[in-house]
């Protein structure tokens, strides 16, 4: 059985690697996982919060792409489609954690513990800042406060950039609802991230 | 409008999901309120970031059974209806 230390090279662009898993052969399957394994952990493990609860998410996955590899016809690209995978399945686990609850109930309107208290504007310039691994685990850290209604809406909107209507059907969420729970995330997280970003 | 209603239409506003008349009020009222300012910025500031952390991986350590396991399943899985291979 090969390892992944393989050329992840010999399947350089998508159609070559699905032509090779469909063909199964175990040097695609190695490249498979090795370049997307950690991504839909990553994607798993925001929405759930729990590393072995996302490590389950991730072979689920994983197991389910190899069912459905067969019909899958390529239109949203490999990735988007195992991304698209793992939020279902994550959802699922969430739904079985605490049926209908977590996910549906949530108050749609701005709390009070949400009216911004940090009034500092922040030096660090996103789009120029390469973001170190401080900066990165305090980011991570900040989701993982988020209670769990605000930050599936905000993982599945900001950082997957799923749009209002598509996050809005994953979720069987109304799309207002959608609006103002990402709204309170973003309202929550600057709130956590201000103090950080006033000194540094 | 007051700085209650421009915190409460922020994302709306940064989203582009507002109609013009009412973004024309947000601007009007920001241009002049300081601490609204901040916070409009600050909150574009933070979906810039984490909408590049989303393409950040999370390191997984030392967790090749996972992938072993992962590998298997694929290249255990029943053969297609259609396939001509041998594996």
């Amino acid at each position: 059985m090969p390892g992944l230390t393989i050329d992840l090279t010999i399947y350089d662009d998508e159609e070559a690697l699905l032509a090779g898993l469909r063909r199964r052969e175990p040097d695609a399957c190695a490249c498979l996982i090795k370049r997307f394994a950690p991504l839909v952990y990553a994607q798993a493990l925001r929405l759930l919060g729990d590393a072995d609860e996302a490590e389950g998410a991730l072979q689920q996955t994983f197991i389910k792409a190899c069912d459905k590899l067969d019909t899958y016809e390529g239109r949203s690209g490999l990735g988007s489609w195992l991304y698209r995978i793992a939020t279902n399945e994550a959802l699922m686990l969430l739904r079985q954690r605490s049926p209908r609850v977590a996910i549906d109930h949530v108050a749609d309107t701005i709390q009070a513990d949400e009216i911004p208290q940090h009034l500092t504007p922040w030096t660090l310039d996103p789009a120029a800042a390469a973001l170190n691994s401080e900066l990165r685990a305090t980011l991570e850290q900040a989701l993982m406060t988020l209670p769990e209604t605000l930050r599936i809406v905000f993982v599945l909107r900001d950082l997957q950039g799923l749009s209002t209507e598509e996050t809005a059907a994953m979720l069987g969420l109304g799309e207002s609802a959608v609006k103002v729970r990402l709204h309170r995330a973003r309202l929550r997280l600057r709130e956590l991230l201000s103090t950080y970003m006033q000194e540094h | 409008m007051t700085c209650e209603e421009v915190i409460a239409h922020l994302s709306s506003y940064l989203d582009h999901e507002m109609d013009a008349a009412l973004a024309a009020e947000m601007q009007e009222h920001i241009a002049q309120c300081r601490n609204c300012r901040v916070v409009l910025d600050t909150t574009q500031r933070l979906i810039v970031l984490l909408h590049d952390e989303g393409r950040h991986i999370i390191p997984m350590g030392e967790r090749s059974a996972l992938f072993d396991r992962l590998q298997q399943a694929f290249l255990n899985r029943p053969p297609a209806s259609d396939s001509n291979t041998t594996v």
